[in-house]
């Protein structure tokens, strides 16, 4: 089950946005970083269930963060939101293990089916460990 | 993020510009990477509102980034309206020609260099402005039309032509991004550069954007 949300974007609006596409009614609890340095640190403390990385970011970017939560991390859910829809960005950041890449700005059906293929991911994992 | 001074827009206004700018930019390098085989590293946008008249000066402050530089310029107008301009270093178009020979611009090779590297970046600023220009129209819910884009060579009458072309007595909010093409490790800069006639329509389109958010 998803119950912390670690969103890392350095504009504030850009996470509004997300968070206003988030259904308000299953109790989520949602976190916030304005870029890569912080999404780490906030990682690290809240040990959320998924994490919305943006790409473009001042001071570290989400390639390097997505790369560092992994490495603390191999089970890290990592949702890429971002504008730079060039494939190349797409095909490294799956590389580096982002579970899905959404194209900004985000729409709250296509939010919706992310959390539930999320939640799909984290019960077929946690059948695997029963 | 960086958000210089620019008091006409309140803080919420300039951050929801930015992130249009960010998204719009995005999205333009995909389509250029559509066409020719170019990776484009982005970085964050930056928003600024400046007279008119100061804005030769930042031009040239701004291309000093590199000693000469070409400037494609094309200017869009309807509810949103304005100038975007390209600026790339001068031997940029020669390094794009190079990238450019594998795709389908092949009238090139019977074409006087000068005149391939001016349809290159004419080519891409097009791409770039167009769909940049276009993707904030659409996340604004309008749409502008065109004039072909022009090629402009720094230190030319036809840049004095271009910078005095705009009316000292608006203002300019200018929407900036500085991106990187990596296979040819050039840097270039995107202005869009629109005036005080748009600032209303600006402000209640950047609400009505924001509304579904909520």
């Amino acid at each position: 089950m998803i119950k912390k949300i670690l969103i890392v974007d350095d504009s504030p609006v850009a996470r509004r946005m997300l968070k206003s596409s988030i259904p308000p009614n299953k109790g989520y609890e949602i976190y916030e970083a304005d870029d890569g340095y912080e999404g780490i640190r906030k990682y690290q403390e809240v040990q959320p269930d998924m994490t919305f990385m943006d790409l473009t970011m001042p001071n570290l970017d989400g390639y390097s963060a997505i790369a560092e939560i992994r490495k603390l991390s191999q089970d890290a859910v990592i949702v890429v939101m971002t504008a730079d829809i060039q494939r190349k960005s797409i095909s490294r950041v799956i590389e580096l293990g982002a579970f899905l890449v959404l194209k900004k700005p985000p729409r709250t059906k296509i939010v919706e089916d992310v959390l539930a293929k999320v939640e799909d991911l984290l019960k077929s994992r946690s059948g695997e460990k029963q | 993020m960086k958000i210089e001074s620019c008091p006409a827009f309140s803080q919420e206004e300039k951050e929801i510009l930015q992130e249009i700018m960010n998204i719009a930019f995005g999205n333009a390098t995909a389509d250029l990477a559509e066409v020719i085989d170019i990776y484009v590293e982005l970085n964050t946008p930056s928003i600024q509102l400046l007279g008119i008249g100061d804005l030769p000066d930042y031009l040239i402050n701004r291309m000093n980034l590199h000693t000469e530089n070409s400037i494609v310029a094309q200017n869009f107008w309807g509810d949103f309206k304005g100038s975007g301009i390209l600026v790339l270093p001068n031997r940029s178009g020669r390094s794009l020609i190079a990238i450019l020979d594998d795709a389908e611009l092949n009238d090139f090779e019977v074409k006087p260099i000068a005149g391939q590297e001016k349809e290159v970046l004419m080519e891409v600023g097009n791409i770039l402005i167009g769909a940049c220009v276009g993707k904030v129209c659409e996340l604004l819910n309008t749409f502008v039309t065109y004039t072909p884009p022009q090629v402009i060579h720094h230190n030319s009458d036809e840049y004095s032509a271009f910078v005095m072309s705009f009316d000292p007595a608006q203002t300019a909010i200018i929407m900036e991004t500085v991106f990187r093409f990596q296979k040819i490790d050039i840097n270039g800069l995107l202005l869009i550069i629109t005036n005080q006639e748009a600032i209303e329509w600006l402000q209640k389109a950047l609400h009505n954007f924001m509304e579904p958010y909520e």
